[in-house]
């Protein structure tokens, strides 16, 4: 008896609900029997899956011990969680959603300090001044770490902060910090600035699979399904499908391909030319395909595209099998 | 049994036998070592909420125990074996040790090679017969930074990363290039400021952080802000190290071989280029007669004018001894400890640690 694929997903605010709508859109919609308060549900319609509703980070650590098989959370929990994360997870497609950065930010009144290289003089210098080391606010003990090792900056402590971190420097709990920003707003009224060279991760919500966990041909067979759909929804987002009434189909198809990045996805078929177009270019399309005398042109959204391939299933099993 | 072999020379040596608690608070080991250590730490909490780790070396503890002792600047000689404790990756995390550590010997020469001495005779007592000893001195590369007489940002950056190689180059570069990094700065502004009056400059710079309404937050004073600033300006308006200063710089680092040949290669070097380092290879060549006094072969020993460690309170004189199953012993000098810890000013000190694991894995019975 083999126990089900898990997907952690948020259990709560606007990281849940983007998540649910991204599933959602897959046609994989999570239902949680029993309101929120209750910690599993399932995917509609789809058997031996289970969802775990866990916070942010407890996804993090259950993708990087084996505890769930599939997870969405950020890059930067990711990363400061789980050490050594490319050997445990791998991050199977960025969301969308959830952007952050993580970056170094110091006084405005630091008018002296504008990069890295700025702060290491500075925090070399702060002891023999100060009488103790450089104080950096942060949650994010091992980005900093790391970040501040590849720069060099060895004078330093690290002040664990859990909450309001910003503040940080105006309460004299420390003298610079390392923090998430969305557009630097709250940076800005606690008169903090990002130093030039200091952005250490752009973050955003990640699908994230466990290289850990319990995979074996019923898991892999659900987690295929999964992806399938996620990648047809993905291609299909990207993707509009344009018609026109114009002979030759084959050749302009190829020359379409060409130019735009336009495919044919039914080559054996006849009728009107048929293209999937990635959207940024359809207008482009629509012109070249009116000067080749097309009368007509119609340019639809899609639902889903499957393939024969499917990329992300094909890189994930690659690295469960190795 | 080993550790009875090394307590008996220990003892031969006049040291008094320590052993410091295996729980120490974490906070002096971050403040020493730097953050980067935390992670390879076993850390507990005590019921007051204070973070304690399990000793991750012998120096710091041994130093605290003689801060406890009495006046730090005493004379003292301690030795130890016992276990430390730090993360490894796929290996257990407790390590015995065994070693010396020697404070308030103002022949600083004669004590870095009684050090070194012992480190030799532990070796031999455990069966490793001829290691492989390398040595390095900070203080020749301190004395020709002040020597070539460089603006204080740039000897600053530049001491601060001897020890790596690789980012002491990237520095030396930049360095010789410039025009100062003058960290991108406002440069008309600076160069407008450059050659006024210091406390004139600075009082205009503390006045335009008040115009802005910028307070100043995070430990750092307006006053300080504004005299890093200027100095900026020095570097923005030239003052680098030169052409001539960085090349004599990587030269001395170059340096490396027979530990009695490197004072020659040294002094020809100083003499080229018209350095005065004499005081500093004066030094050198007094610890190598020193080691000789020892019955140390010194023409076996390689000298390396780069190899030091970055850690601030080492202040000159290292080394390492190593066998067929890696580094066996590294030790050196770090006057500067003490004073770090608390305790006024410099004083002298220098001691080894010996990984006694390492021997047995080395087939060494």
């Amino acid at each position: 008896m083999t126990g089900p694929l898990v997907i952690a997903v948020p259990s709560k605010g606007r990281l849940q609900e983007n998540a649910n709508a991204f599933f959602g859109r897959a046609g994989l919609s999570v239902t949680q029997p029993g309101g929120a308060r209750n910690y599993r549900g399932r995917i509609a319609g789809l058997d031996g899956v289970e969802i775990a509703f866990l916070s942010a980070s407890e996804i993090a650590r259950e993708l990087a011990a084996g505890g769930v098989h599939l997870g969405v959370t950020g890059e930067d929990l990711i990363r400061e969680t789980i050490a050594d994360a490319d050997a445990k997870v791998m991050l199977v497609t960025p969301l969308g959603f959830g952007n952050a950065d993580v970056v170094v930010a110091v006084p405005e009144a630091w008018i002296d300090v504008r990069s890295m290289a700025d702060l290491d003089d500075v925090a070399a210098g702060f002891r023999a001044r100060h009488g103790r080391r450089l104080r950096v606010a942060t949650k994010y003990l091992n980005i900093t770490r790391t970040f501040f090792a590849e720069h060099g900056i060895v004078d330093y402590r690290i002040v664990e902060s859990l909450g309001a971190t910003e503040g940080a420097p105006a309460s004299g709990a420390a003298d610079l910090i390392v923090d998430i920003t969305t557009t630097g707003s709250t940076l800005a009224a606690n008169a903090l600035k990002v130093l030039d060279d200091g952005v250490m991760l752009r973050s955003e919500a990640n699908l994230v699979a466990s290289l850990s966990a319990d995979w074996n041909a019923a898991t892999l067979d659900r987690l295929k399904i999964i992806l399938d759909r996620i990648e047809a929804e993905e291609r299909a987002r990207t993707m509009r499908e344009i018609r026109a009434d114009l002979a030759d189909a084959a050749g302009l198809a190829t020359e379409a391909e060409a130019a735009f990045g336009a495919r044919a996805p039914f080559p054996a078929a006849g009728g009107p030319l048929t293209l999937h177009c990635p959207a940024k270019r359809v207008y482009d399309c629509v012109a070249w395909l009116r000067g080749k005398g097309a009368a007509t042109v119609t340019v639809g959204r899609l639902d889903y595209v499957f393939a024969a391939d499917n990329p992300l299933y094909a890189a994930l099993s690659a690295h469960i099998g190795g | 049994m080993t550790s009875d072999t090394l307590k008996r020379l220990i003892a031969a040596r006049g040291s008094i036998m320590v052993d410091p608690p295996l729980l120490q608070p974490a906070d002096v080991f971050l403040d020493l070592a730097g953050e980067d250590l935390r992670r390879r730490l076993y850390l507990t909490q005590g019921p007051d909420g204070a973070e304690l780790c399990l000793r991750p070396d012998f120096t710091i503890p041994v130093c605290r125990i003689h801060l406890d002792g009495g006046a730090a600047g005493r004379r003292a000689e301690y030795g130890y074996v016992g276990p430390i404790f730090r993360h490894r990756a796929s290996a257990s995390g407790a390590v015995t040790q065994a070693g010396v550590e020697s404070f308030g010997r103002a022949d600083r020469e004669a004590a870095d090679a009684d050090t070194l001495a012992f480190a030799i005779e532990a070796c031999r007592a455990m069966g490793v017969a001829d290691p492989a000893i390398r040595i390095g001195d900070s203080s020749l590369f301190v004395a020709a930074l002040d020597a070539l007489g460089l603006p204080a940002a740039w000897r600053a950056r530049l001491h601060r990363l001897f020890g790596d190689r690789v980012r002491l180059d990237r520095c030396l570069a930049r360095a010789a290039e410039d025009a100062g990094n003058g960290a991108g700065g406002p440069a008309g502004f600076l160069a407008a400021l450059e050659g006024s009056a210091p406390e004139a400059a600075r009082a205009v710079v503390e006045d335009l952080l008040s115009i802005a309404r910028i307070n100043p937050v995070g430990g750092r004073t307006a006053g300080e802000i504004a005299e890093r600033f200027l100095e900026q300006a020095t570097l923005a308006a030239g003052a680098g190290i030169g052409e001539k200063g960085a090349s004599f710089l990587s030269g001395l680092l170059d340096i490396h071989g027979p530990a009695d040949k490197a004072g020659d290669a040294i002094a020809d070097l100083t003499a080229s280029a018209g350095v005065d380092l004499s005081a500093a290879i004066e030094s050198y060549r007094r610890r190598l007669a020193a080691f000789a006094a020892n019955g140390i072969d010194v023409s076996r020993i390689e000298f390396s004018a780069e190899f030091g460690r970055r850690l601030d309170y080492y202040s000159g004189f290292v080394f390492e001894v190593e066998g067929p199953a890696g580094v066996l012993a590294r030790g050196g000098r770090y006057d500067g400890l003490v004073a770090h810890m608390g305790a006024g000013g410099p004083v002298p000190a220098v001691g080894c640690a010996l990984w006694i694991d390492r021997f047995e894995i080395g087939g060494a019975k």
